[in-house]
């Protein structure tokens, strides 16, 4: 009896079974009935609500997250690097989105390799520098919450995005897509998480940018590098830049 | 859990005002009141199709069962115009 939406919906739902034959029958009002009735499917809706609620507490979630981000993060800055990760449609991956954090400052994907090794180093081109550290971040995972792969228009990134940011993770209350040349753009309104400037936060982007870049990445199948990311007001604005 | 609030919150006003409008208007049938609340239901359920998946599916089943009683009253006034 915990769950407040559980107990929400039965002080609803009962009070309402029981009076909304009391107002019809011995009343006889229907108004009264009428709300009685609303009360009955209010409550029972939010007794569906309950019982969907996640059964790992958003404690223990939080704790798993930040083990994940901060062995990682420990990796990048062991081995120095700053340059910002490329993200990956799965097709280049094995089937997984990941995420590439080139060695070299330069490291852009110029002459990338059709299909990389699941490795975590990687060599993606032909040169001796072009190698780079191959890690799964939190939009990688939240990709596997998609019953489907979005579509290549604007539209179908926006409808994941607001699928996976609003109703599955509640981290945010709205996401507007606009994609213009080769730059995405990203605005997220009600933000749960923002941009701390952290050294995974610089390499990988925020959990929301994360997300963002590998939706964006598997819907147009093609790599994305995170440029920007400004909060400002609640708003979080996350430019993606869409590489060929 | 603020997705599932705005749902809840949306249902109270949608249901309000549904209920006050009709009373206003000396509706005296429990019926119209039923399809009334149904169809906004089912419009406000629709609008947060982006919900998880388990929410969703309960959701469904929940939208299921008044749309059975939707349909049952539905059957019975479009019994009561044919014999009339």
């Amino acid at each position: 009896m915990k769950n407040p939406y559980r107990v929400l919906g039965i002080t609803l739902a009962v009070p309402g079974a029981l009076l909304a034959p009391l107002f019809y029958f011995l009343l006889s009002s229907v108004p009264l009935a009428a709300t009685a009735l609303s009360a009955i499917i209010l409550g029972v809706t939010c007794i569906a609500l309950a019982n969907a609620r996640p059964y790992i507490s958003p404690e223990a979630s939080q704790t798993l997250l930040k083990t994940g981000m901060e062995n990682t993060a420990a990796l990048l800055e062991e081995l120095g690097l700053q340059n910002t990760a490329i993200y990956l449609p799965s097709h280049l991956r094995d089937g997984h989105p990941q995420a590439l954090v080139p060695l070299s400052k330069d490291g852009g994907l110029r002459n990338m390799r059709e299909k990389l090794p699941g490795r975590l180093i990687v060599r993606y081109g032909p040169d001796n520098a072009d190698v780079a550290i191959a890690v799964t971040t939190a939009g990688s995972v939240n990709l596997e919450l998609l019953s489907r792969k979005p579509g290549p228009t604007v539209e179908d990134i926006e409808s994941a995005l607001n699928y996976l940011l609003t109703g599955v993770m509640d981290i945010a209350s709205g996401v507007t897509v606009h994609l213009a040349d080769s730059t995405i753009t990203v605005n997220v309104a009600g933000a749960k998480l923002t941009y701390e400037n952290t050294w995974y936060n610089r390499c990988l982007g925020s959990p929301l940018a994360s997300v963002a870049a590998a939706v964006a990445s598997e819907a147009l199948a093609r790599p994305v590098r995170i440029i920007e990311e400004v909060s400002s007001h609640g708003k979080t604005r996350i430019s993606l830049e869409l590489l060929s | 859990m603020r997705i599932y609030n705005k749902l809840i919150f949306s249902l109270v006003i949608a249901f309000c005002a549904i209920n006050i409008v009709l009373a206003f208007f000396g509706q005296k049938d429990l019926s119209v009141y039923f399809l009334a609340q149904a169809l906004a239901f089912f419009i406000i359920t629709l609008v947060y199709s982006y919900l998880n998946t388990r929410a969703r599916a309960a959701l469904n089943s929940l939208s299921l069962v008044i749309f059975a009683g939707f349909l049952v009253v539905a059957l019975i006034k479009v019994m009561e115009i044919m014999q009339k």
